[in-house]
Order: C-alpha cells, then sequence, then structure tokens
C-alpha cells in the first residue's frame, strides 16, 4: 500500500511543483525585463528546468502507476486492467482525458524547455523573454487543469473488479498506430503556442517587424507538419480499426483538429509574402492566435461534453475552464492587436492579383472561409440549441458539400501559383510556365477518362491533381537541374514535395469518395462470389479466443490467394464487439473485407461485406511525402532570382532584411 | 515604418473599427453560445413525446422466440405493453425483476389485465436472450425483430422503451428508460380509466 | 527558344481547352452502371445520423438502433418502391431532425448554408478594395524607380491584366 500511495503523491507534488515553476518563472522573467534586470533574467533558467523536469516526473510517474496497476489512483482504475498488453497499457496514459491533458503538459513544457535553451542567450532580448512567458503561462494553465479539473492523480477507493479496471477502450487497443498518432498529433498542436507565443511576444514589444517571424518559422512548420503527419495517422487509424472503411467522419474531434490546421497552412503560406513584402502583418498574427485559440476551442468542444462524439472523453468540469481560457487568449491577442495597431500597418502593397502574393492572398481567403465554414458546421447545432432548444445535427454531406469545391479551387491555386511571379504577371509569361503543366493536367484527365472514370467532380479533380502536380514538377526539375539535390531543399523546393503530397491526397479522397464499390454476401463455407471483377470464397469460419476477447473470424481466399481475415471480437471486460478489418492493399485499390453480425462457426456461415476502395494508398504515400516536404523545407534553401523575376525595392524595416525565399 | 502617406492612414482607421467590432461581436456570441450550452446529454428517462402517440400503432408483424406467429393488429380488445429489450444493456437487465412483478399483478386481473410483450433490439443475440429469460425469470412472449422495422417503426433509439397500446390499438404512453412495477400500473390503470368513459 | 514559344502560343490552348472540355463532358455524362442495393442503402444511411450516438452517421455507427435503421433501409431499397430522398425522409420523421445530417435549407437552419456564402461574398469585397487601395497607393507611394524596373522586367504587352482585380 505504500509504494500505491507514493505515485499520487509524487504525482501531485511534481504538478504543485512545475505550477509553482512555471508562476514564478513568467513572474520572474516578465519583472526582469520590465525592470532590465540581467541578474532575474538568469535564474529563470532554473525555473524553466524545474517546469520540464516537473512534467516528465508526471508522465514517469503516471506511467509507472498505470505498469504496476496501481489501483490507488482513480485514473488507473479507469484505463488499466491486468490484461492489457504493456504496448497498450504504455499508451493507456492518453486513452482518457486526465492522461491526454498530461501529455499534452509534457510536450508544452518541451517545448517551453527546448525554446529557452535554444535562445539562453539571447533571454535579454525582450521578444525571446516575452515569448518565454508566454509560454509559462500557457504551461502554468495545463499543470493548473492537470491538477484540479482534470486531476489525473485522484485517489480512489479500493477498487471494485467487478465495476472497474477493464483497461482503455477496445478500440484504443487494437492497433500499433496508437501508440503514434495522438502523440504526434499533440506535437502539432501544442507546437504552434511556440509560434504564438511569438507573435504576442512582438505585439508587446512592439517589434512587430519581420523578426519574430524568422525566430518562428521553422517552428510553425514543425508544427504545421507533425499537425499534417497525425492527421493521416488518425485517418489510417480510422480505416484500419473502425471498419466502416472510411479515413475520414467530419466528426467533431476531427474537425477540432483540422481547424488549426487550416488556419495553419494559411499562415505558413501568408507568412512568406510578409517575409518578402513586409505586408499582411495583422493578418499573420491573427492566423497565428486564430490557430492557438482554435486548439483550445476544439479541446473545449469536444473535452467538456457538450458535443458528443466517438471520440470524446465527456467531462463536465473542464469546459468552463477550457472556455475562460479560450476567451483570455482572444480578448488578451485582439488587445494587443488594437493597442499596436498604428505599428501593424504594412508600408507595401500588392500590384495585381494575378501575382504571387495575390495567389497567396487568395490562398489565404479560401483556407479561413474553410476554417469558418468547418466551424461553423460543428457548432451551429449547439447555436440552434440555445435559440430554439431543439436538436439537430451537422454532418458529413454538409461538410462534403461544402468541402468539395473549395478542394477543387485550392488544387487550381496549387496548379498556378508556383509558376506567377512576385509583383505582376504577363500573360506570356504565364502561357510559358503553365505550358506543361497545363499538359500534365489534360493527359491526366484523359487517362483517367480511358480508365474509366466518371462524374464531373473527380475527374475536373484529377485534372486539377495533375496540372497541380505538373506545376510542382516544373518547379523541382528546374530547381535540382541548377542546383542538383540542393534543389530539394528549402522551403520553396521542399513546400513543392509537400504540395505533391498534398496532390497525391486528394486524388487518393477523390477517387475513393467517388468509386467505392459495396457489397454484402451472405456465405457458406465453400461458396464463391464474384464481386467487382474478383472472386471470394470463403475457406472457413473460426471462433478465436485470446487473452482479451473471444471472437470469429472468416477465411476469405481473394481470387485463390491466401485467406484474408476479417474478424469480430468481443472484448469479455467491456463487452463491446470490435470488427477488425482485413485489407488486400494494392496500389490501385484495397479490397476491405468486413465480418458482420450474425456469422456463425457452428453452421460455417458468414455475412461478409466487401468494400473495393480506389486509391486509398496514395492517402498515405502521400502523408509521408508531405513528412518528406516538411523536413526538406526546414534545410535553408539557396538563395537565386530569375533575369525575368521582378524585384521588389528595398522595405523599411526595423529588422534585418529576411533572407529571400525562392521563385 | 508609420511613414506611411496621409491618404492610407485615413482609409484603414475607417474600415479597421468596424472590422475588429464584427470578429468581436461574432467572437462574443460564440462565447455566449458555448457558455450557455449544456454539456453532456443526460439520457431522459420518463415519458417522453412521440409522434405516435394518439395514433394507431405501427403494424408489428413477426415471431416470438418459441415461433409463433404474433400480429399486434390481432391484440385489439386488450391493453398491450410492448417493451423493447437487448440482453447487452444494463437498464433493460436491471427492470426485468420489475416486469415480472407487473406482469403477475395484471395477471390477478385476468382478461381486463395488460398483455405483455418484450420486443427484441435487432442484431440482438438469441442465444444470450434466452438465457437471461431462463435466468432471471419472464415467461412472456419475445417478439423478433429481424428486419428492424418495429424498431424503427416505433423509433427505438435507446432501449429499454415502453409503449402502451390501448383496446383500439392507439399508443398511450412512451416511456424511455428503466421503469419500475408500480409506475407502469399505475400508467396503465391512469389510461383505463381515461379510455373506459368514452 | 522560338519553337517553344510558338508551340506555346494561343492555338496549344485552345487545343488543350477543347480536350478537356470535351473529355469531361464525354466522362461526367456516361453511365457508370446501376447501383448495387448496398451502394443505396450506404448513400442513404450515410446521410442520417445515429439517434443515439452523436457525431457518427448511421452508416458507420455500431450502435443497435443503427443497425436496426440499417436494416429497415435495406429493406425498403430491397422493395424498391421508395426512393432515396423518401426513405431519409420516412427515418427522420420517425425518429426526429437530430437524425438528419444535411441541414434544411430553411428556416433558421437557412443560415448554415447563407453564412458561407456571405462570408464569400465579404471576402471578395473586402480584397477588391483593397486592391483597389492598394492601386491607389502605388501611385503615390514613391517607388517609381521599381515600378520602371518592374515594367521593364516584364516587357508586358497586356496592360489589361492591370483591370481585372479583385476577381
Amino acid at each position: 500500500m505504500l509504494a500505491e500511495g507514493v505515485n499520487g503523491l509524487l504525482g501531485h507534488s511534481a504538478l504543485i511543483v512545475g505550477l509553482a515553476a512555471s508562476v514564478f518563472g513568467a513572474g520572474a522573467l516578465a519583472t526582469a525585463t520590465l525592470l532590465r534586470d540581467q541578474r532575474l533574467v538568469r535564474t529563470v533558467q532554473a525555473y524553466g528546468w524545474v517546469v520540464f523536469g516537473a512534467a516528465i516526473l508526471a508522465v514517469v510517474v503516471m506511467e509507472r502507476a498505470l505498469i504496476t496497476r496501481d489501483w490507488s489512483l482513480a485514473y488507473v482504475q479507469k484505463v488499466g486492467s491486468y490484461d492489457t498488453p504493456a504496448l497498450f497499457n504504455f499508451t493507456a496514459l492518453w486513452s482518457a482525458l486526465e492522461g491526454s491533458i498530461l501529455l499534452w503538459l509534457l510536450l508544452l513544457a518541451m517545448y517551453s524547455f527546448i525554446i529557452m535553451r535554444r535562445y539562453r542567450e539571447r533571454l535579454p532580448d525582450p521578444l525571446v523573454a516575452w515569448a518565454l512567458v508566454v509560454m509559462f503561462v500557457v504551461t502554468a494553465f495545463f499543470f493548473f487543469l492537470s491538477l484540479g479539473p482534470t486531476d489525473a492523480f485522484r485517489a480512489a477507493g479500493l477498487p471494485n473488479f467487478d465495476a472497474c479496471c477493464r483497461g482503455p477502450n477496445p478500440l484504443l487497443q487494437n492497433h500499433i498506430l496508437v501508440l503514434f498518432h495522438p502523440p504526434i498529433l499533440y506535437l502539432g498542436y501544442v507546437g504552434f503556442t511556440v509560434p504564438f507565443a511569438f507573435a504576442i511576444a512582438a505585439l508587446i514589444t512592439g517589434r512587430v517587424g519581420e523578426g519574430w517571424l524568422m525566430e518562428t518559422r521553422r517552428w510553425a512548420l514543425f508544427a504545421w507538419g507533425f499537425l499534417t503527419v497525425g492527421i493521416v495517422l488518425g485517418s489510417w487509424w480510422s480505416y484500419e480499426v473502425l471498419g466502416w472503411g472510411g479515413v475520414w467522419a467530419w466528426d467533431p474531434v476531427e474537425n477540432a483538429s483540422f481547424l488549426p490546421w487550416l488556419t495553419g497552412t494559411a499562415y505558413i503560406h501568408s507568412v512568406l509574402v510578409q517575409e518578402r513584402r513586409g505586408m499582411l502583418r495583422v493578418w499573420n498574427i491573427t492566423l497565428l492566435v486564430a490557430t492557438f485559440s482554435l486548439t483550445i476551442l476544439g479541446t473545449f468542444l469536444t473535452r467538456s461534453g457538450v458535443i458528443n462524439s466517438v471520440h470524446a472523453f465527456s467531462d463536465g468540469t473542464i469546459g468552463p475552464y477550457l472556455l475562460g481560457f479560450f476567451g483570455f487568449v482572444v480578448v488578451v491577442s485582439m488587445g494587443l492587436i488594437a493597442w499596436r495597431g498604428d505599428r501593424l500597418r504594412s508600408p507595401g502593397a500588392i500590384d495585381s492579383p494575378i501575382s504571387r502574393e495575390g495567389a497567396f492572398l487568395a490562398n489565404n481567403v479560401i483556407f479561413s472561409l474553410f476554417a469558418f465554414i468547418i466551424l461553423l458546421g460543428t457548432v451551429f447545432p449547439l447555436i440552434v440549441e440555445a435559440k430554439d432548444n431543439r436538436k439537430i445535427a451537422v454532418g458529413s454531406p454538409f461538410f462534403d458539400t461544402m468541402a468539395q469545391p473549395i478542394g477543387l479551387v485550392l488544387l487550381f491555386l496549387m496548379a498556378i501559383a508556383p509558376a506567377l511571379p512576385w509583383r505582376k504577371a504577363s500573360t506570356e509569361l504565364l502561357r510559358e510556365r503553365l505550358f506543361w503543366p497545363a499538359w500534365c493536367g489534360v493527359g491526366t484527365l484523359v487517362i483517367a477518362v480511358l480508365l474509366g472514370a466518371t462524374d464531373f467532380a473527380p475527374l475536373l479533380a484529377f485534372g486539377l491533381a495533375g496540372f497541380a502536380g505538373g506545376a510542382a514538377l516544373r518547379q523541382l526539375v528546374l530547381a535540382t537541374r541548377r542546383q542538383g539535390y540542393r534543389g530539394l531543399l528549402g522551403r520553396a523546393n521542399g513546400g513543392m514535395v509537400v504540395h505533391l503530397g498534398v496532390i497525391l491526397i486528394a486524388v487518393g479522397l477523390a477517387a475513393s469518395n467517388s468509386y467505392t464499390r459495396a457489397g454484402e454476401f451472405s456465405m457458406h463455407v465453400g461458396d464463391t462470389v464474384e464481386f467487382a471483377g474478383h472472386s471470394f470464397e470463403l475457406k472457413d469460419v473460426v471462433d478465436f479466443t485470446t487473452p482479451r476477447a473471444v471472437g470469429i473470424k472468416a477465411l476469405v481466399s481473394i481470387d485463390g490467394g491466401e485467406p484474408y481475415a476479417p474478424a469480430i471480437s468481443k472484448f469479455t471486460a467491456q463487452g463491446m464487439d470490435i470488427a477488425t478489418p482485413s485489407v488486400r492493399t494494392g496500389l490501385a485499390k484495397d479490397i476491405y473485407l468486413t465480418l458482420e453480425n450474425g456469422s456463425k462457426p457452428s453452421t460455417g456461415f458468414a455475412k461478409l461485406k466487401i468494400f473495393i476502395k480506389p486509391m486509398i494508398v496514395w492517402l498515405w504515400i502521400g502523408g509521408f511525402l508531405c513528412l518528406v516536404g516538411t523536413i526538406l523545407a526546414a534545410f535553408p534553401g539557396r538563395f537565386r532570382r530569375l533575369a525575368t523575376d521582378p524585384v521588389s525595392a528595398p522595405i523599411p524595416l526595423d529588422e534585418p532584411t529576411t533572407e529571400p525565399v525562392d521563385v | 515604418m508609420s511613414d506611411t502617406t496621409p491618404s492610407e492612414t485615413r482609409r484603414p482607421r475607417r474600415v479597421a473599427p468596424i472590422v475588429a467590432l464584427m470578429v468581436a461581436a461574432v467572437l462574443g456570441g460564440l462565447f455566449w453560445v458555448l457558455a450557455g450550452s449544456k454539456s453532456g446529454t443526460v439520457d431522459k428517462v420518463g415519458l417522453i413525446d412521440s409522434p405516435l402517440i394518439g395514433r394507431p400503432a405501427p403494424a408489428v408483424r413477426s415471431t416470438t422466440l418459441d415461433d409463433v406467429p404474433f400480429d399486434l393488429a390481432r391484440r385489439k380488445g386488450s391493453w398491450v405493453v410492448l417493451n423493447f429489450f437487448n440482453s447487452t444493456c444494463a437498464p433493460c437487465r436491471a427492470e426485468q425483476p420489475e416486469l415480472v412483478k407487473f406482469t403477475e399483478q395484471q395477471a390477478t386481473l385476468g382478461s381486463a389485465g395488460a398483455e405483455f410483450y418484450t420486443v427484441l433490439q435487432y442484431s440482438d443475440d438469441v442465444d444470450a436472450v434466452k438465457a437471461f429469460f431462463l435466468s432471471r425469470g419472464g415467461d412472456w412472449p419475445i417478439i423478433r425483430d429481424d428486419e428492424g422495422s418495429i424498431n424503427v417503426n416505433f423509433a427505438v433509439a435507446q432501449v429499454p422503451e415502453t409503449f402502451i397500446v390501448n383496446p383500439d390499438g392507439i399508443v398511450v404512453v412512451r416511456w424511455a428508460g428503466q421503469i419500475d412495477a408500480n409506475t407502469l400500473a399505475q400508467l396503465v390503470q391512469q389510461q383505463r380509466d381515461a379510455f373506459n368513459p368514452s | 527558344m522560338s519553337r517553344t514559344s510558338s508551340l506555346k502560343r494561343w492555338p496549344a490552348w485552345v487545343a488543350m481547352f477543347l480536350i478537356v472540355v470535351g473529355f469531361l463532358a464525354y466522362g461526367s455524362t456516361r453511365d457508370s452502371g446501376p447501383r448495387t442495393p448496398e451502394e443505396r442503402v450506404e448513400e442513404i444511411t450515410k446521410r442520417l445520423a445515429c439517434p443515439v450516438c452523436d457525431g457518427e452517421s448511421v452508416y458507420e455507427s455500431a450502435n443497435s438502433a443503427s443497425a436496426a435503421i440499417r436494416a429497415e433501409v435495406k429493406a425498403q431499397v430491397t422493395a424498391g418502391t421508395a426512393g432515396d430522398d423518401d426513405i431519409v425522409a420516412y427515418i427522420v420523421q420517425q425518429y426526429g431532425a437530430k437524425t438528419q445530417l444535411l441541414p434544411k435549407s430553411t428556416g433558421f437552419e437557412s443560415l448554415v448554408w447563407v453564412l458561407p456564402a456571405a462570408a464569400l461574398v465579404c471576402a471578395v469585397v473586402g480584397l477588391f478594395f483593397a486592391f483597389r487601395r492598394w492601386k491607389m497607393n502605388v501611385d503615390t507611394v514613391p517607388d517609381d524607380a521599381d515600378r520602371a524596373l518592374v515594367d521593364e522586367a516584364l516587357a508586358a504587352e497586356d496592360t489589361k491584366d492591370d483591370d481585372d482585380d479583385g476577381s
């Protein structure tokens, strides 16, 4: 019993120490910066170490409690069980609300620590100092959440093994992706705190030029990359585990991760305009504030229980705090922007809408509009309920309808933007640069039609995707021809690799959403059915038992090959049926098999659902390319200038001139 | 950096505050809606409204677990209580003793007593249901819903749900969630009192 | 160079345009084959929300109520008398508005359709005015040297492009 009490005590102590250290760290650094007290600045290092150490300790203690099955903690009773395998017992840390806030806290403390160490020589610089103050304040808020509203180390009475200790939700102990998806998504989610902190610091210090952008562009890029990969991994998990054959359901939790991605994507594009032309200052800061506050708002929406979703860990007590923090962030940021309004006025002007910066503006309008629509659709049921006290639903048909034209416009922008020069384009230049990309698009469309693709929207998507892919490839070819492998590095070129990844994802989504075939078949052992050009033979239906579940699986041979085994498992502890699909993956199409309820091994009967899903694997390849492109983009690229490219006049800045970006 | 021309500084000053006010108003509205929304949906237990009430009951034509044909239309003339059930649902299992008590009580009323039927939820495992009734009592007919249409016609979302159908075949009561013998008996009696004078 | 640029003159683009229009028209009008009953069931159940588990469609949900609705939809599809919209309307009538995933386009719910369109219009109008202001400023901000450099570099023939801002 002694060891068990220790975990709760240690955890609480770590959280209290961490809360105190982040509050005092923020206070000391703010005071030191205001009083220009160099000695006090140096003490901040110690706070940073303590904050990070405390967060690590809290997570380690929780993992220890989970691994040793310390039933004295309520959280362990909630997500722990004796028969969870070691891997899923480890991931149980983030399988419910309290633990996922701990994970958030750990990553936030880590980012604060890295910022502090990386800029330790420059802490007397008010810009860096205020950024770190903001990081400490946000960290303090999450320490507070973990201590109070979502107390992870709450003590519990003796476990009643009839009612508790059943382990995580079976869906969260079914696939290895549970190990990767949440931490990577959170790395992206939490990572946007860093550029946000620098934006606030820029407002506080009044140094709203491009200096803070330089500091944070890689941070924003990394956060964006992690968020992207996290979202793709989440879709993959949904595809492999949920058994309905889809990758994206516009569920509120998915929307909550998608919203900051949209504003973050807008930001990493429009930031280029500011770096190059010194414009859109208010807008960029607003986008970062929006991105950060949308992560908080998304967490509120999905974790407070106001919107229910399959993913939600509803808990009524955390809501007011998250909403309050969201309000605080928004009010403070808007106040600061208003205060610094006159300094934020941009000195430059955009000459023509048909220019690189014009395309970035269009991109920003579309992404912001997209984010607005998703947010509106997500909270609209709440608005109707507040007004009329009746329940309605807004779901995937709405979001699909909206996303389709927006996706097509974005593909079109991806096709022409890389060819546009800064300032102003002539039709002759465009005709020259877009010629081969446009033929790529035409070729893709022709091939798609010849392969039998139908319907207007997906065909247009294929054509535009070919166009956009051609434009991205043209950039890369030109760059590598000139610079060898270095032509793949840098933001412009790495960005083109990311574009290729996004295009693959778009093609995969268009194809799989439009051309999925589905059929349901009741079969007896030995039966063969033909569907969509393939034969499916039911070899056997068998019972199986694992330590945690009993289930049945069907052995199905596709076109006479090795059998695939879709299964249904009943997790005995939770009494929950989990269908495990079995997928034959291919570049052109996946064959996705699920076993339906009603199948019986005793009679050799199986009810089989067969999905033919084209080009799903392109999504994962595209996600991987996004990752590769983000990494390439993080390397410093080389500056070069085409003879025909117009060059902007020097812009009066109070920071050193930015590193120009490749065209 | 604020060395802008007069024309540039004059124009935005007119627009910026308006935009800022609009953004603030939208955010304020959002905040108000979110702050006012109830967290968590509490499943309502008790009498709930339904478009079915006051209308003829939807058709229930099926067989019982003992393979006896069942047709609700043929039960006209008697009070009928339909209880929608799933063997994996905890409140359904919990209310079983009360339902047993209720049927025993109604049996003492002779032919005036209400008939009681369980309707299975679609996809429930028949073997599990039989085992449950064997161990927890209840000897009334259990109606299968292999097509799911009975559940859909009665718009049953969350089992258990209990419906009372009067001798004219009109749905008069819909009760969501767990129920006890006395409440159910009272509901039937109230309906009987209201029915008889007419 | 002269060969490529002659290749990239308007006729090639016109040919491209004609190919795109032709193939799009052919591809989007040809019949994609009859839908299987399962595909109809899928389309219908994706339009319906599970009545008990918020956030999932009937198609995705593993809940018993959803299973019953799927079975009912399947029965109606197999019977073949009702159209997709009729079946959706029937289920929504049974279970209430909270099962309809596509918001109505009338009454208060129409806002969810109107607001995005309004936002788009606002954005386009805003951009139009921004560009107009920028253009006016360009004339007053003293970067004529820069302008000259640009004009020279571009050797622009089509000055008409200056006029299509905001579009």
